[in-house]
């Protein structure tokens, strides 16, 4: 095991590393060869990647992505594959030196940090929580990749407004497909982020089934984490409505999806830092002294036993 | 059976003649017609092998666009290909003297073949690259066939040219990328929209530079296009022969004929390239209905003004309104530049991206040289494989001889299946001699030891020394 996951830890670097390779040629060449083989290479990367993380979660009985270095690899994995979605049906490759130059960095720092069996929270086994999980990453992927785009859309509009007409010029798709790829990562991310939220109660009212009622009450779909991603996906699903239905079109959609994705962050961290609840899956944290609550699910659930015991 | 031959070109080309001699040396299809058969002038036999004329002169392909007159000739080896070109030309009523002044240039054997390739690949035109010069090579290719068969070396190299010219069109970006205002104004377009097809362009103006920009719009499928004009019956009439144009390209492009400089990208469902006129009252009305504006009037005052666009701006939902204006002086008001969502682009910008467009062309030229120069090798490697084809053929004919009359023996005394099984043993018996003999003469360290080879096998299998 330890002989398999020490060369998968090798190899996914290096794969990623091909398919940033391959995107750089493209974008300061346009090399018909490299136009060919860039989609390939990512996709033979997502592939790779998808068996060597279901064979380590297979291997550990859990999800891999409670250590923060398996969250890497899982963020890089979900990156990629996620642009590859955008990048086929819109048909534009011409950015993918930036998504996949992220996404190797991402699965550097995961491999270079990885160890093969970090401690983890027991959640991580749980079928339910492992698709919540997953859907939550593609989701916030997906938004991240909308704002690239955004970003990418403003960069090439001030550059037509100042008339500079240099590589990025010649080598990035249009203003319109800029904009599609924002959008459609949006599309992309709003649905995902439904189903995880979704699924998430689900998950909630399942585990308070299971635990005693004192328990029980700690798991509340009020919790600010759960309450901001209802928010957040709102705001995303309004602004999709008003670029379907209201002619919301062109820089200012573009500003609005930057802006969206830096409320996102900061709402997110704001809300991580002042309330730190149930949302946190490290299962070594200590038992709060004051409240006497349990600050972690896992010790949620390990008390949870030991009462039923 | 012809033997050795040589290959000359004699070229006049805007490297090294002006205008006026580029003029005076052109030859219409009529007269280089009229040339190949003087020069040439000997169809090829019934097995398309072409003999040569009575003065060495195996065949002739000439070629004559706005830039270049250029002879190719295919002759015996030793024969005075110069002066066989002068008497021609002079037979045919063409400058002679021309193609033999100080703006001539005279390339022969395999420099003759590297600077056909290269004519082929674009790298000898005026815009690097440019693709017009392909059709133009096949088509005088095309002539030349119709008047007789060319000789092995000029049709090796004319199909080895027109390889190359493709390699280097689709392996380089030589080709890649506007180098005329017309085709620079669709290209900044294509930065703003993806399909020009979902969108309307206004031309405003219906002058001769107005004409050419909409046809370059039009080729690449824009959705609507609306001119504008004061006059509105110039407007009508210009209108009229783009639809006829686009009708007749879209025609020839279905009857899958060499689609012209501006023949349309294909339109299946017949969506895009709808043209419509407008009176020139209602121009603001089209500033805010289109996506793409087109300025090219003669008019002394700028006829777009900032409140026409803004009013424009006001409809328009946040899309964004690119206004291309290439008259002078300006039509495009200075201040329109400053209302937000507005891109407006004149002559220089265009001038700009064809500068670019040109450099990350010329970049391309030691990829698209590394391509010719593999080619060249191909041909080189044809060229000293010809000597050894018609001992080979002797040869080859001399072993089939000789099975055939080992399976004639057999079946005299055997079976039909066991003159059969001898048969085909005996046809990869040849098979592998032949391969190892091709082989041999081909891996010969010298042209006088691949001659001595040569010799020996005729020597022995010539046909008749054969019993």
């Amino acid at each position: 095991m330890i002989t398999m996951m020490s060369v998968f830890k090798i190899l996914m670097p290096m794969l990623y590393l091909v398919v940033w390779g391959t995107y750089i040629w493209l974008f300061y060449t346009d090399h018909p060869t490299a136009r060919r083989l860039c989609t390939r290479f990512a996709m033979i990367t997502v592939i790779m990647h998808t068996i060597c993380t279901a064979s380590r979660g297979i291997i550990l009985d859990r999800l891999p992505m409670g250590a923060p270095a398996e969250f890497f690899c899982a963020l890089a994995l979900a990156m990629l594959a996620t642009y590859l979605v955008i990048e086929i049906r819109i048909k534009a490759k011409n950015t993918g030196f930036l998504v996949t130059g992220l996404s190797f960095l991402f699965v550097f720092v995961g491999s270079a940090f990885s160890t093969t069996s970090p401690e983890v929270s027991p959640f991580l086994n749980d079928p339910g929580f492992a698709a919540h999980a997953v859907l939550v990453l593609f989701a916030y992927t997906a938004m991240s990749l909308s704002f690239l785009f955004a970003m990418l859309y403003l960069i090439l509009n001030r550059q037509l407004m100042r008339h500079q007409f240099g590589l990025l010029f010649r080598r990035s798709p249009s203003l319109e497909v800029l904009e599609r790829m924002s959008v459609g990562a949006v599309k992309m991310g709003v649905p995902l982020l439904f189903a995880s939220l979704c699924l998430g109660h689900l998950w909630m009212y399942d585990l308070a089934d299971r635990m005693d009622s004192e328990m029980a009450v700690m798991l509340s779909p009020w919790d600010p984490k759960i309450l901001i991603s209802w928010v957040i996906l709102l705001g995303y699903s309004v602004g999709l409505l008003g670029n379907r239905f209201l002619g919301w079109r062109g820089k200012r959609m573009n500003i609005m999806a930057v802006v969206a994705f830096f409320t996102v962050v900061s709402a997110m961290g704001l809300v991580y830092h002042f309330f730190p609840s149930f949302h946190n899956f490290k299962s070594n944290q200590p038992i709060s002294a004051l409240s006497g609550f349990p600050e972690t699910a896992a010790q949620m659930l390990a008390l949870n036993e030991e009462a039923g015991r | 059976m012809i033997g050795p031959t040589s290959l000359h070109v004699r070229s006049i080309n805007h490297k090294n003649a002006p205008t006026e001699v580029r003029e005076k040396a052109h030859l219409d299809p009529e007269r280089a017609a009229e040339l190949m058969d003087a020069l040439g002038g000997h169809l090829a036999d019934e097995n398309h092998v072409p003999s040569e004329s009575e003065h060495g002169c195996i065949s002739v392909i000439p070629v004559s666009t706005c830039n270049r007159t250029e002879i190719y000739l295919e002759v015996i080896e030793g024969t005075d290909a110069d002066e066989l070109l002068r008497r021609g030309l002079a037979e045919v009523g063409a400058d002679a003297d021309l193609f033999f002044s100080e703006h001539a240039t005279s390339l022969q054997g395999l420099d003759a073949v590297r600077h056909l390739y290269s004519v082929s690949a674009g790298l000898e035109s005026m815009m690097l690259g440019e693709p017009q010069i392909s059709a133009q090579l096949k088509d005088a290719y095309r002539l030349a066939r119709s008047h007789h068969e060319p000789g092995p070396g000029l049709m090796r190299a004319f199909q080895g040219a027109f390889r190359a010219g493709k390699r280097v069109r689709t392996e380089t970006r030589i080709s890649v990328g506007a180098v005329s205002v017309a085709f620079a104004a669709v290209e900044l377009a294509r930065k703003f929209f993806d399909k020009l097809c979902d969108h309307r362009a206004v031309l405003v103006g219906a002058g001769e530079t107005g004409g050419l920009a909409a046809r370059h719009f039009l080729q690449h499928n824009i959705g609507n296009l609306t001119v504008v004009n004061r006059s509105l019956g110039n407007a009508e009439t210009l209108a009229d022969t783009l639809r006829a144009e686009r009708k007749a390209g879209l025609d020839k492009k279905a009857g899958k004929n060499s689609g012209g400089l501006l023949a349309p990208a294909p339109d299946p469902q017949g969506k895009c390239g709808k043209i419509s006129v407008r009176p020139w009252e209602l121009l603001t009305e089209a500033l805010a209905e289109a996506d793409v504006i087109l300025s090219t009037t003669g008019a002394t005052e700028p006829v777009i003004l900032p409140d026409m666009v803004e009013a424009a701006v006001a409809r328009r939902k946040g899309k964004p309104l690119f206004i291309l204006d290439i008259a002078v002086p300006r039509d495009v008001h200075p201040d329109v530049a400053n209302i937000g969502n507005i891109f407006t682009f004149g002559l220089d910008d265009l001038d700009g991206i064809i500068q670019g467009n040109l450099a990350a062309r010329a970049g391309q030229l030691p990829h698209a040289q590394g391509i010719i120069e593999d080619e060249l090798k191909e041909f080189q490697r044809w060229l000293e494989e010809i000597d050894i084809r018609p001992t080979v053929a002797e040869f080859k004919a001399y072993l089939e001889d000789l099975k055939d009359k080992q399976v004639g023996f057999v079946r005299k005394k055997q079976s039909d299946e066991v003159a059969a099984a001898v048969d085909r043993s005996l046809q990869q018996f040849i098979k592998k001699v032949l391969g190892r003999s091709v082989s041999t003469l081909k891996n010969a360290q010298t042209k006088e030891e691949r001659e001595r080879d040569l010799e020996t096998l005729r020597r022995i299998f010539a046909p008749e020394d054969r019993d």
